[in-house]
């Protein structure tokens, strides 16, 4: 024979009662189906519970200048490094292709001299003189 | 809620998209380390260390669980260490009795911030704070929160038992005294005699 719960000791079960999901009939719901009291705790727990769950929403504002001195302390992605990585790659399949196919790389080589030769003439239609070649 | 696609590229080692997941998740990360340490510039501290180990260990992060649960992780373990080192974590692995109340200062800014919640778990003894933040607040597991504070995982449903009892006395306890601050200065407002409220809580508590 069941002996049903005093308010006492359902009030004490309430805090975990109060989690959202399935629960199993029992002596607690006997208990709260004529107390009107702990019916009322147990909606005051729920509400706690949810207010609890959307608190992660809300932001704390951080200090001024906060992000900005996280992105400094993480490993920074670089947009010159990025193009740098970016000609590399490009290089490498160029030199893959002449190491191939040496006819191809005679034309390339011709090419670029052409290219250099048509823009040093440029330079030179721009400035009236020939361009000074920096010594490596 | 952080993209899959850009959690994808910052497993596959895209320092733009690692970029990209600090800016959008910089605030919720602050406001964890901020609600564990309860001190701005360590929280500061905190998160900047959690994303060092983020960034370090994303490429091992297997999406079957939440990005989100990985990174509350992260920055619960983080806050630990912090405590450990400044010499607070033995406060933790106590659930004290006497309530931790709080400094003025942090009264102080509680009141500016205008949040009951903030105020209530404020004056939750230290312990008890943090477990239910991990617990109710950021929805981690009674088996990780054990972890992350070296505890047992009864004591966790302990604290997290007594903690939300507390806080709900906390929060009740401040609705009167709100509700009876508002009567007084209602009443105190030139009128010589007290006045019944027809629509308030009702006539002269007794306590």
């Amino acid at each position: 024979m069941n002996v049903s719960l005093s308010c006492e000791e359902v009030r004490e079960l309430l805090p975990e009662y109060a989690e959202p999901g399935p629960r199993p009939a029992g002596d607690v719901e006997v208990h709260l189906a004529s107390c009107a009291a702990c019916t009322a705790e147990l909606a005051a727990y729920r509400d706690l519970l949810g207010g609890l769950a959307a608190y992660a929403e809300i932001e704390e504002e951080p200090p001024v200048g906060y992000l900005e001195r996280t992105l400094g302390v993480v490993p920074r992605a670089s947009r010159a490094r990025a193009a740098i990585d970016e000609l590399r790659d490009v290089s490498g399949r160029v030199a893959t292709t002449v190491r191939k196919r040496p006819a191809v790389s005679a034309i390339t080589g011709a090419a670029i001299g052409a290219a250099a030769i048509g823009l040093i003439a440029w330079r030179v239609g721009k400035r009236g003189r020939v361009p000074e070649i920096a010594s490596s | 809620m952080v993209p899959p696609e850009l959690v994808e590229r910052c497993r596959q080692g895209d320092r733009f998209a690692f970029e990209e997941l600090v800016r959008l998740t910089h605030r919720r990360v602050y406001s964890l380390a901020y609600r564990l340490v309860n001190d701005r510039s360590d929280a500061e501290d905190v998160a900047q260390e959690a994303y060092l180990r983020m960034f370090r260990g994303i490429a091992g992060f297997r999406q079957e669980a939440a990005f989100e649960t990985w990174m509350h992780r992260i920055v619960t373990n983080c806050a630990m260490s912090h405590l450990r080192r400044r010499g607070r974590f033995g406060i933790l692995l106590r659930d004290e009795e006497q309530p931790d109340l709080p400094t003025p200062d942090r009264a102080q800014e509680l009141a500016v911030q205008r949040d009951e919640l903030a105020r209530g778990l404020a004056a939750l003894p230290e312990g008890q704070r943090v477990t239910l933040l991990l617990k109710d607040v950021y929805g981690l597991s009674v088996r990780e929160i054990a972890t992350e504070l070296g505890i047992e995982e009864g004591a966790v449903k302990v604290r997290v038992h007594r903690a939300r009892k507390r806080l709900k006395e906390i929060l009740e306890a401040e609705e009167v005294q709100e509700g009876s601050t508002r009567e007084r200065s209602e009443r105190g407002s030139g009128d010589l005699l007290p006045r019944r409220d027809a629509g308030g809580a009702g006539g002269p508590t007794s306590e």
